[in-house]
C-alpha cells in the first residue's frame, strides 16, 4: 500500500492497520496487512480445539477397544494398559504436529483456524513458504507452548520454583508478539514467516460514466488533490440512506463553497453532481499525474481550505 | 486540457469524457477476472484443482496482473481499483508460490536431504558442542574420582535413582546394568514420554536457550558432561567400566549426538544473533533460523529413536557385548548418514 492509500485509509477507518510490503520475486512490492494478536490467538484456539477434540476422540476409541480386548485377556492387562497410554501420549505428540504441518503445507500456509479467521502463514521476505520454514515454526511451538504446559499437568504438586519458572515461561513466550511491530512469535522468528490477513477484495463497477452533466474548469478542479478524490470516491460507493443523503449533500455544499460553484444544485441532483465532480477532478488528476504534476492533496499546491 | 476548460456546457449530449484508466480498466479487467477465478478455485481445493491448461495460464495471468498493477499505480486514481489490483496479485503470489508437496513429501525430502546438509553446515557448532560436552566428562570423571561426596553435588537425587557413593558393585550390576526387563508398561511409558524424559528436556533448553547468547548453552552442556562423568566414575570405582558403557551405549550415542544436534543448534541462532554479518539481526535469524530448526527437528526424531533403544531394548539385550553392537552400529549409521546422505553429486 502506497502511503497515499494507507492516508485514506486511515481517514476512512479511524485508525491505522498494520502493514508492511513484501517484494515478490518479480520485483513488485506488495502491502500486506499484518494479523493481529487477537486473530492469531483465536485461531490458535480452535486448532486447539480441533486437535483436542480429535484427541478425546481417538482417546474413547481406544478405551473401548481396550475394555474389549482386556475382557478376552485374563491376565498382562496392566501391561496393556501401561501400553495404551504410553502409546496416547506419543499420538498426541505426533497427530498435533502432523495437523499443523500438513495444513500449513496443503493449504498453503493456513491450518483451519487460520482459515476461519482468514489468516495465511507467509514468507517474510516474499519468497516462497518452504516446507523446512513450516517445520521450524511448528516445532518451535512446542518448546514455546506444548511443552510447559505438559509439564505444568504432569508436575500436579512440583515444587513452587518450577511452576513459576515455568508458568513465566509460558508468558514469556505468549506475549512476545506483543512486542514487536509485526507481531512475531519466538516460531516465526526461526522460520522467517510471519502471519498475514487476506480478505478478499471485489472489483466494483467503475464510477467513471459517459455523459457528465456538468463541467468544470481547471481552476475549480485544481481546488483538490488525490486525497480528497479517493475520500470522495469511497463516500460515492458506500451504500445510500437517509443519513448517507445528508452527507453527500454537505459535501456538495462544501465543494461548492471551495471552487465558487454560483449554480443552486437542488436536492435531487447532489448525487449527479458529485459523481460528475468526481469524473471531471479524476481525469484532471490523473492528466496531471501524468505530466509529472502528482497532487497529493489539497494543500499541495499552495491553497488551502475546508472539505 | 482544453476539454475540461470550457465552462458548464448543457446537459443535453456533451462528449463523452475519455479516461486513460478507465480505457486501461476495460481492456484487462477480462484477463483480472479470468485470474480471480482460478485463483479462487487454488484457494478452495488446491492446484490439484486446475487442469494443465489453466496451470500454464496461471503464471502468465499472475505477471500480467503484477505488470496491472505498476501501470496502474502510475496513471489511475481509482482507489477501488487500486486495492483491488494489489489483493488480487497478493492472492495469486500465495497460490503460485505455496510450498510444494505435502507433509510426507516434505517429512522424505528432509530425511534425504535437509537434515543432514543443515548438520554438516553447522559442524564447527557440532564440534564446539562436543568440545564442551567432553570437558564436561573430563571434570566430571576427575572431581568424583578424587572425592565421591561430589556425585550428590553433581548429579541431582531424581536423576541419580538412588545410585551413589554408597552403592556397592553388586547394586549396581543386579539394580542397574542388568536389571530384569521392566515390562511393556514401563518401556512403552518411556517411549510415550520422550518428549518429557530428562534428556529430551535438557537437550530443548539447550535449543531454545542458544537465543541468550550461547552461553547457557554451553554451561547446560559442561554440566550433562559433568554428570556423565561422575556416574563413568562411580562406576570405574566398582570396576565395572566396560559394563557401564555397555548399558550407556546403547542408546547413547544416539542419544548423546540427539544433545550434542541440540546444541550444535542452539550455537547456530547465538552465532546468527551475536555475528549477525551484513544482515540486520532479524534477517540474519530468519535466514540461518531455519536451518536450526531443521537440525532440532532432527533431534527430536533421534530423542525418540533413542528412546525406543532405551525402553524397548536396553534391558532386553543382556550382554554388554551385544549392547556395544546396537549401539555402535547406531553410531556408525548416524556418522555416515551425516556425512554422507543427499550430498550432490560432482559432475
Amino acid at each position: 500500500m502506497t502511503a497515499a492509500e494507507e492516508r485514506v485509509a486511515e481517514f476512512l477507518d479511524g485508525g491505522r492497520r498494520r502493514r508492511r510490503d513484501i517484494v515478490t520475486p518479480e520485483g513488485v512490492a506488495l502491502p500486506v496487512e499484518i494479523a493481529g494478536f487477537g486473530d492469531r490467538a483465536a485461531a490458535f484456539l480452535v486448532d486447539l480445539a480441533i486437535w483436542f477434540g480429535a484427541s478425546i476422540v481417538l482417546m474413547l476409541a481406544g478405551v473401548l477397544l481396550l475394555a474389549f480386548v482386556t475382557r478376552l485377556l485374563h491376565h498382562g492387562a496392566a501391561a496393556l494398559i501401561g501400553i495404551f497410554f504410553g502409546g496416547l501420549l506419543l499420538a498426541s505428540f505426533l497427530a498435533r504436529n502432523f495437523y499443523f504441518m500438513h495444513f500449513e503445507l496443503a493449504w498453503r500456509g493456513a491450518t483451519p483456524g487460520k482459515r476461519l479467521l482468514g489468516l495465511r502463514v507467509i514468507d517474510r521476505g516474499g519468497g516462497p513458504l518452504r516446507p523446512s520454514a513450516v517445520v521450524a515454526r511448528n516445532l518451535t511451538r512446542e518448546i514455546e507452548a506444548f511443552l510447559p504446559l505438559s509439564l505444568l499437568l504432569s508436575l500436579g504438586a512440583g515444587s513452587g520454583w518450577e511452576r513459576l519458572s515455568l508458568g513465566l515461561w509460558l508468558l514469556l513466550f505468549t506475549l512476545l508478539p506483543l512486542f514487536n511491530r509485526e507481531r512475531l512469535r519466538a516460531g516465526d522468528l526461526i522460520g522467517g514467516t510471519m502471519v498475514v490477513l487476506l480478505p478478499r477484495r471485489m472489483l466494483l463497477a467503475d464510477l467513471v460514466e459517459a455523459g457528465p452533466a456538468y463541467r468544470f474548469t481547471d481552476r475549480q478542479l485544481g481546488a483538490y488533490g488525490a486525497f480528497e478524490l479517493q475520500i470522495l470516491e469511497e463516500v460515492l460507493r458506500r451504500p445510500g440512506g437517509s443519513e448517507a443523503r445528508a452527507g453527500l449533500r454537505d459535501i456538495a455544499e462544501r465543494i461548492c463553497r471551495r471552487i465558487g460553484w454560483s449554480e443552486p444544485v437542488t436536492e435531487r441532483e447532489v448525487e449527479r453532481f458529485l459523481r460528475d465532480f468526481y469524473i471531471a477532478e479524476r481525469a484532471f488528476l490523473e492528466r496531471e499525474q501524468l505530466m509529472g504534476r502528482v497532487r497529493a492533496d489539497k494543500h499541495a499546491g499552495g491553497t488551502d481550505g475546508k472539505l | 486540457m482544453s476539454l475540461a476548460e470550457r465552462e458548464p456546457a448543457a446537459p443535453a449530449g456533451p462528449p463523452p469524457l475519455r479516461l486513460k484508466s478507465s480505457e486501461f480498466r476495460r481492456l484487462r479487467e477480462a484477463s483480472w477476472r479470468d485470474l480471480e477465478a482460478l485463483v479462487g478455485r487454488v484457494e478452495k481445493r488446491g492446484v490439484g484443482a486446475l487442469t494443465a491448461d489453466e496451470l500454464e495460464r496461471l503464471p502468465l495471468l499472475y505477471r500480467a496482473a503484477l505488470s496491472s498493477l505498476s501501470v496502474a499505480r502510475s496513471i489511475a486514481l481509482d482507489r477501488n481499483l487500486l486495492l483491488y489490483l494489489e489483493n488480487l496479485s497478493f492472492r495469486a503470489f500465495l497460490a503460485i508460490y505455496g510450498p510444494r508437496g505435502g507433509f510426507f513429501e516434505g517429512l522424505g525430502r528432509f530425511l534425504r536431504r535437509g537434515f543432514p546438509a543443515a548438520v554438516r553446515a553447522a559442524r564447527w557448532h557440532f564440534l564446539v558442542a562436543l568440545l564442551t560436552t567432553l570437558a564436561g566428562v573430563a571434570a566430571g570423571f576427575l572431581l568424583v574420582a578424587g572425592d565421591p561426596a561430589w556425585f550428590q553435588t553433581l548429579v541431582p537425587g531424581g536423576l541419580a535413582g538412588g545410585r551413589g557413593p554408597l552403592s556397592t558393585r553388586q547394586q549396581l550390576l543386579v539394580g542397574e546394568i542388568f536389571a530384569p526387563w521392566p515390562g511393556a508398561f514401563r518401556a512403552f511409558a518411556l517411549m510415550g514420554n520422550f518428549l518429557l524424559s530428562h534428556n529430551t528436556l535438557i537437550g530443548l533448553a539447550t535449543f531454545a536457550l542458544g537465543i541468550a547468547g550461547g552461553v547457557p548453552t554451553l554451561l547446560l552442556l559442561l554440566y550433562q558432561g559433568m554428570t556423565l562423568g561422575a556416574f563413568l566414575a562411580l562406576h570405574a570405582d566398582r570396576g565395572l567400566t566396560v559394563e557401564f558403557l555397555g548399558w550407556l551405549a546403547i542408546h547413547g550415542t544416539t542419544e548423546l549426538t540427539a544433545i550434542l544436534l541440540c546444541g550444535a543448534g542452539g550455537l547456530v541462532i547465538a552465532e546468527t544473533l551475536l555475528f549477525p554479518g551484513r544482515y540486520a539481526r532479524l534477517e540474519s535469524l530468519a535466514l540461518h533460523g531455519r536451518r536450526a530448526g531443521q537440525i532440532m527437528l532432527g533431534a527430536v526424531l533421534l530423542f525418540f529413536i533413542a528412546a525406543i533403544l532405551e525402553g524397548g531394548f536396553r534391558q532386553l539385550v543382556q550382554e554388554t557385548d551385544l549392547r556395544f553392537a546396537i549401539g555402535g552400529a547406531a553410531g556408525v549409521f548416524w556418522l555416515l548418514y551425516f556425512l554422507f546422505a543427499g550430498r550432490e553429486r560432482r559432475r
